[in-house]
């Protein structure tokens, strides 16, 4: 029996659907959330994922709260459930960047994992796995290790929140006595056969502000006359393509560490069926993709022209418009991820992955169109489930 | 009796009495009737009490009923009135009045014709036989208010004096009468002090406002509502510290003293004026600059009485400038917006200074109670911003807070902001403002100059896209109003006061107010815990509401407000026990907290000295 975090975010519904295929028994832990019962929340993502019915027979949903002492679970419940389990995957994260809403990052990234920890603890659970990320390897540059780290300094409150929350997971596992997984993916994105993804953030967002603003201008120059495009320098080709102006600051680093659903989902069962002792495992793609090709793919994919990279020195002194402020924006948050200098080692996960020929796709135009397809169609996530 | 209209009565029931429908604030002229009868009966806000008192059996269809609900001329001027501040529609309540009593007339009903008595006659032979009553349906509409705690009080006499001696002898007789007496200004009652089952004067018929240039000031009789006497300073050029602009000037002084945001330049209570008259308890007229005049600069930490019946007074006119602009900079953390409006206190930088919560903000901005509600979301949750500090100040204020406090929003981006309120709520724009944020909240980025030409094509502001948020029937009409500048002009909207009221617009509105000491963060964070906890605990909705620095920064006053349906027996309840819970911890709090005073203990010692009550 698995106790399962998370599950009703991207990578725990995706793990929850790949344990339940390996014919797994989970409890899931969840909780109710806008107007909705954790029941209907789980019901609804274990159809999005394909679970057939007698699979689903083997989760069992548990209501409960991270952020409460005891997961919020009463004393019967919580001593049934450590009488139960065999393992433990904690996938359930606060990913917000945001430095306000710390408070809140702390509260689900420490304060919850210490309640998971706990459970485990009083358990006889004996293997905890613990879904971290690439990026506790901090602000920096060159080979990051598959080893615990210490860096200096972080690039946002989510990045120093995943790295304490590892040496939290190494110590309390150490005393416990339990095995400890980490799983450090990089970015992930959509499935890359089928474009399916359930979160439309990280890579999708650059490229959903730019059709917004696409259609912004579009409707201006159809409907209203066209002066605030003609003021972006935004105009309509004759062949049905818009040009808008847009400089983007990808500076010369070597690109954006993405992987797909699909492989960190493989990626995830080999070592926890191979990994028996555990250890740090990064779950990342061997090829960055350049902000170069992004935009290429973009810019095909919507009828997009005059997107283009620029370095900082060719920004520099140039007047910024508006559209060049919302991506100078986006890259405050994201240019450490867009601009990445850091190679991420897989002397672990690599061995383990080569033999059980789990490989990392490369982002390709294809891939790309086929995510995006999915995107617009689901309306960036607003029409994901049936109403 | 007469049958009444389930959905109208709902909407006659829930008149908050805020008495909007007595000033003229939209420019769309007054109720005709209200303004030739001035019983409050003739306004909508009297018609909505008599069709709720009519339904429930507790008045008969008498003469003076008839004549009110035959002099309605379903003008319409109220609905919109009514609609801009609480989101009601009277005119179908003012038109199922004016069929129930034809309805009643037309099966052969008698119009009850109420029977004079020995002291109405006395009270007519003081003010004129059209200016005292005691017909019922004039007298429930002075029996009652919002405020839950306080069962009816009909009174016997209701009087509209016309001078300060007629308020003289009114007291004198009700005094050889054994007759008690209240006198009521404009709006509604926060702790029910204002009824009486004797005579009740209404003073809307004393409406003097004199300028006097030269020695900036302006004599105000009690009937001037704080609306008209701001709109007739401005006129000259001059600003008057304000209250609610339905509010008397004359009332709201002897209650509290006049507090608002300008109280941060201006002060309050006796910083307000230069020379009040009253009519005593004798009947006797005296002014506060006689020597021989009672001390009411003192202030005593109790509830104890008036000291007499406001028949004039004497305001400070302020000095305006033509470059006065507002701005309002935008925080996440509450004690960082304190120490900000703290700072501008400290160095005298600006003219009115507020923090505000977001309950605040998304009702000033928005014409609707759904788009309020989705901005107050939207605002924490895609725009980082949980408070603002408001300031009006000329361009040399305004420059040193931008220079204090780093990005602001000012009166042009507040315009299109307002004027595209519906599309900044849309989800697809909100979802990528959301994608903007890492160290440094959304608003930052928003308020950047750059991204004005990027936020104007999104959201095309105009006043068709504001009115786009109300019922079809009303958005002409709201187009027209918000084409108006001054309905987006932060320093109009500060000094007329005319959105307050939306604060109210979900349910009634229950405003406790508390001078507290602005250097004291943990006093001032545990009064919010504290009033948040007791509403919780009682199921009661609650608010932040804002904070005003005073005196340089030493002092300010905070509010927090709790909305309750006051139509509900069961929220009644619930207000009931979370007051007596109130109450002994303010208390205590007031007793060891220097700084600290409850505005309760202030209610009819507004003409006191400020430092006798901020510095206790």
């Amino acid at each position: 029996m698995i106790l399962l975090t998370g599950g009703t975010g991207f990578l725990g519904a995706h793990i929850a659907a790949h344990l339940l295929e390996q014919g797994e028994e989970v409890i899931l832990l969840a909780r109710s959330k806008q107007g909705l019962s954790a029941a209907d929340r789980v019901g609804r993502l274990l159809d999005w994922l394909g679970v057939e019915a007698g699979r689903k027979k083997n989760v069992r949903l548990v209501e409960g709260r991270l952020d409460h002492p005891g997961l919020g679970l009463e004393p019967d419940v919580s001593a049934s459930i450590s009488r139960e389990i065999d393992e433990i995957v904690h996938c359930a994260s606060s990913t917000s960047f945001a430095e306000r809403k710390r408070p809140e990052v702390e509260a689900v990234n420490l304060d919850g994992l210490g309640h998971v920890l706990d459970l485990a603890g009083r358990s006889r659970c004996r293997r905890f796995h613990l879904v971290s990320s690439a990026f506790v390897a901090g602000l920096g540059s060159g080979l990051c290790l598959e080893e615990m780290v210490r860096p200096s300094a972080f690039t946002n409150v989510y990045e120093e929140t995943k790295c304490r929350a590892e040496w939290l997971a190494s110590e309390r596992c150490a005393k416990a006595g339990l095995r400890l997984s980490v799983y450090r993916p990089s970015i992930v994105y959509g499935h890359s056969e089928t474009g399916r993804s359930l979160l439309f953030n990280a890579l999708y967002y650059p490229v959903r502000t730019a059709l917004f603003l696409k259609n912004l201008y579009e409707t201006d120059i159809h409907e209203r006359g066209g002066r605030r495009a003609a003021e972006m320098g935004v105009r309509l080709d004759g062949d049905g393509w818009t040009v808008m102006p847009l400089r983007i600051m990808a500076g010369d680093g070597a690109g954006i560490n993405l992987v797909p659903i699909d492989f960190f989902v493989r990626a995830f069962g080999a070592i926890r069926e191979e990994a028996n002792d555990g250890g740090l495992f990064h779950l990342v793609n061997s090829r960055q993709t350049r902000i170069e090709d992004i935009i290429e793919y973009t810019q095909a994919f919507f009828h997009i022209r005059g997107i283009s990279a620029c370095s900082g020195q060719e920004m520099e002194g140039k007047p910024r418009n508006a559209l060049d402020a919302v991506f100078e924006t986006y890259l405050e948050a994201y240019g450490p991820y867009m601009r990445d200098r850091r190679i991420f080692g897989t002397e672990r996960a690599g061995p383990i992955l080569d033999i059980k020929g789990v490989r990392c796709p490369e982002l390709t135009s294809d891939i790309f169109k086929k995510c995006l397809d999915y995107a617009v169609q689901c309306g960036w996530g607003a029409r994901l489930f049936p109403e | 009796m007469v049958k009444a209209d389930d959905a109208v009565l709902k909407t006659a029931a829930q008149c908050r009495h805020y008495a909007m429908c007595k000033i003229d604030y939209l420019g769309t002229g007054l109720c005709p009737p209200g303004k030739r009868y001035h019983y409050v009966s003739y306004y909508p806000q009297g018609r909505m009490d008599l069709y709720a008192a009519l339904a429930d059996n507790l008045i008969p269809v008498t003469e003076g009923l008839v004549h009110i609900a035959e002099t309605c001329t379903m003008c319409g001027v109220c609905d919109l009135q009514c609609h801009f501040v609480t989101g009601l529609r009277p005119l179908k309540v003012m038109e199922a009045l004016k069929d129930l009593v034809e309805d009643y007339l037309k099966t052969g009903g008698k119009p009850v014709s109420i029977a004079s008595d020995e002291p109405l006659r006395r009270l007519r032979s003081i003010v004129g036989t059209e200016w005292a009553t005691n017909d019922p349906a004039v007298l429930v509409t002075y029996a009652n208010d919002p405020f839950p705690l306080a069962d009816m009080r009909m009174p016997r006499y209701v009087v509209l004096p016309g001078t300060r001696e007629e308020v003289a002898s009114v007291v004198r007789l009700a005094n050889e009468l054994s007759l008690p007496y209240a006198v009521r200004g404009n709006g509604g009652s926060v702790f029910g002090f204002v009824f009486s089952e004797g005579i009740v004067l209404d003073m809307q018929r004393m409406r003097g406002i004199a300028i006097d240039k030269d020695n900036w000031s302006a004599v105000v009789g009690p009937g001037v509502t704080s609306f008209e006497l701001q709109q007739e300073v401005f006129r000259h050029g001059f600003r008057i510290n304000t209250a609610e602009p339905a509010a008397t000037v004359c009332g709201n002084i002897v209650c509290t003293g006049t507090f608002s945001t300008w109280s941060y330049a201006y002060g309050t209570a006796a910083d307000g004026f230069i020379d009040m008259e009253f009519v005593n308890a004798r009947g006797e007229i005296y002014r506060l600059n006689d020597k021989q005049a009672p001390n009411v600069f003192a202030f005593e930490n109790a509830v104890i009485p008036a000291p007499g019946i406001c028949t004039e007074a004497t305001v400070k006119l302020q000095p305006t400038t033509a470059d006065e602009d507002g701005l309002l900079v935008p925080f996440w953390d509450f004690d960082e917006a304190v120490a900000l409006a703290r700072e501008l206190g400290r160095r005298r930088i600006g003219l009115a200074v507020a923090v505000l919560g977001v309950h605040y903000i998304a009702n000033f901005m928005s014409p609707s109670k759904a788009l309020a509600d989705r901005l107050k979301d939207v605002l924490p949750e895609s725009l980082g911003i949980r408070y603002v500090v408001f300031a009006i100040g000329d361009r040399y204020a305004r420059e040193s807070i931008r220079q204090l406090a780093g990005p602001v929003i000012d009166s042009s981006l507040w315009r299109t902001l307002t004027l595209g309120l519906p599309r900044l709520l849309d989800r697809e724009w909100q979802d990528l403002v959301k994608g903007f944020e890492a160290g440094r909240p959304p608003y930052e980025i928003l308020i950047r100059p750059e991204m004005r030409p990027l936020i104007e094509a999104v959201l095309r502001p105009s006043p068709e896209t504001l009115a786009g948020a109300v019922e079809e029937d009303l958005r002409e009409l709201y187009a027209g109003l918000y084409s108006q500048p001054r309905f987006t002009d932060m320093t109009w909207l500060n000094m007329f006061r005319i959105v307050s009221s939306r604060m109210s617009r979900r349910k009634h509105m229950f405003a406790f107010l508390v001078y507290v000491p602005l250097d004291r963060n943990d006093v001032i964070n545990h009064i919010n815990a504290e009033f948040a906890r007791i509403a919780a605990a009682q199921g009661i909705d609650h608010d932040f509401g804002f904070l005003t620095p005073m005196d340089l920064g030493k002092r300010a006053i905070l509010e927090y407000d709790y909305y309750i349906d006051h139509t509900d027996p069961a929220e009644r309840a619930k207000i009931g026990r979370a007051m007596a819970e109130i109450g002994p911890w303010l208390d205590g709090l007031a007793d060891r907290t220097k700084g600290v005073t409850f505005l309760k203990y202030v209610f009819s010692q507004g003409c006191s000295r400020k430092e006798n009550f901020l510095y206790r």
